[in-house]
């Protein structure tokens, strides 16, 4: 008897040591940036991630709205909303959390909030279908059929949500985060002037930088990894090489359905300038993966002379038709 | 004893069941998932508020498509009384731009072209040809407008979180 019970015993303690080894949540590899700053969290803005409640950025969200501050926001409906969408966007180097609080909506009743990853505008959206990991219905995100929903994380700098709301007094909290992304692919620039410089390291992927204003581009520096500079090209264009870089102009936000206006695919430095009149231009680099390729440019809005010129002396018209 | 081992087992097997792994984005969008009486009565809904002429009239129109892109063209130029010059356009664009971000805009009128009848059709339609099923119709003037505000608004909590780190770390 007593020997059953000393056994037992063992047995329970190993059993209770496996739960607390579990409830630990050892299985699961949380990647949380904050933990890892957390050293150096009183040298950059992430101290606010410990502040009190009320320093935390709050503010009344709109049916229409565009944010590009962490906080909270808070839509309450004063009367039926049926068509609301609040879009996000960060640095180039950031991709946007959004998490979903105090969420008092009638599901049954036809509400919804759906978080979609990119931007979609007149039914296109960035970035195209060919440059994102997830098929369009996946990028998605419903919280009315997904439960207890968790933050959604985009794969990019720029996020949107769409809500619907029936009934009056209805309301939601959304909290949005940034967080960095250290190798970032497809940027919507947040200013008509700028500079940046994007680097694909060895991965087979597409990558654009989307700024939607007419402007004057330099590309000051275009690399790609390989020592020698002159591959063998049968074809004119670039389109025979894997790593090229291309320049494209369009009114819409898809960068499948736009025109190239240049393409490199050799490596040079020094200054290339383009001026490109379209409401949308897009530097776009395509890699093969076997190499780092890395782009710098900068870019200024044209001015509202500058663009009327353009449009008057351009044989390409392709972007011209106001 | 044999009881023992088979309720430590049972346990065991219990407490190891895997659970859901963690993932950022989670379930694939519910825009398909969306039931034809759902759809319904909310098509009714918005047919019933037809109201909202103020925007029609106006320079910009701006609406939120549902189901296939199909009506892509704009309608304000046939509700327009018989054209109008471009700075009337441009003054009544910036009006608009203003009024809808102050939320002062009555209602926004939504087109769901073929939406209500043929709900699966066009689910299934989006679904062969990509289109993205809820979509914003804006125009870029309007949404570089909205990213403008967003930016000041942007610089201005920054100044405010600079100055209120200068003030806990000291000048």
């Amino acid at each position: 008897m007593r020997g059953m019970e000393r056994t037992f015993r063992q047995q329970l303690f190993f059993l209770v040591l496996c739960l607390s080894v579990l409830k630990g949540d050892s299985r699961y590899i949380e990647d949380n940036e904050i933990s890892r700053e957390d050293l150096y969290s009183f040298l950059n803005s992430e101290l606010k991630r410990g502040l009190p409640e009320e320093l935390i950025y709050h503010r009344p969200l709109r049916c229409l709205d565009m944010i590009a501050v962490e906080g909270q926001f808070t839509f309450t409906a004063e009367r039926p909303q049926l068509n609301c969408a609040a879009f996000f966007i960060a640095e180039p180097d950031e991709v946007i959390s959004v998490d979903f609080g105090s969420v008092d909506i009638d599901c049954q009743g036809g509400d919804f909030i759906k978080v979609f990853d990119g931007w979609v505008m007149k039914g296109e959206k960035f970035p195209s279908s060919q440059d994102h990991p997830l098929p369009v219905y996946e990028r998605y995100v419903d919280y009315c059929s997904s439960g207890s929903l968790r933050a959604v994380r985009s794969s990019q700098n720029v996020a949107m949500v769409f809500f619907r709301i029936h009934n009056a007094g209805s309301s939601f909290t959304l909290t949005m985060k940034k967080l960095i992304n250290p190798f970032p692919c497809n940027i919507i620039s947040q200013t008509p002037e700028g500079s940046f410089t994007m680097v694909i390291p060895q991965q087979h992927r597409n990558c654009s930088f989307s700024i939607i204003y007419p402007v004057e581009i330099q590309i000051s520096e275009f690399s790609l990894g390989h020592r020698s500079s002159f591959p063998k090209r049968t074809m004119p264009g670039c389109t025979g090489s894997g790593d090229f870089v291309e320049v494209l102009g369009g009114n819409g936000l898809d960068t499948s359905k736009m025109l190239p206006v240049a393409d490199f695919c050799y490596s040079f430095t020094g200054p290339s300038n383009m001026k490109i009149g379209c409401d949308n231009t897009v530097v776009r680099m395509i890699s093969s993966g076997k190499f780092v390729n890395r782009v710098s440019f900068s870019y200024q809005s044209l001015d509202p002379q500058e663009l009327q010129r353009l449009k008057q002396n351009s044989v390409e018209d392709f972007c011209f038709n106001d | 004893m044999k009881l023992n081992l088979l309720g430590t087992t049972v346990i065991l097997l219990v407490a190891f069941i895997p659970r859901y792994e963690c993932r950022a984005i989670e379930s694939p969008g519910g825009a398909l998932r969306v039931p034809a009486a759902q759809s319904q009565t909310s098509q009714q809904q918005q047919q019933q508020q037809q109201s909202g002429p103020i925007l029609e009239r106006l320079g910009e129109e701006y609406f939120i498509r549902l189901g296939n892109g199909d009506t892509n063209s704009f309608r304000s130029p046939s509700m327009y009384p018989g054209g109008s010059p471009a700075v009337f356009n441009r003054a009544l664009q910036l009006q608009l731009t203003r009024r809808l971000l102050q939320g002062k805009v009555g209602n926004i009128r939504a087109l769901i072209s073929g939406f209500g009848d043929h709900v699966d059709e066009s689910m299934e339609r989006g679904r062969r040809s990509e289109d993205p099923p809820i979509s914003l119709d804006l125009t870029f003037h309007l949404l570089r407008e909205m990213m403008e505000m967003s930016r000041a608004e942007q610089l201005a909590q920054q100044a405010q979180n600079n100055r209120r780190m200068m003030e806990l770390f000291g000048k």
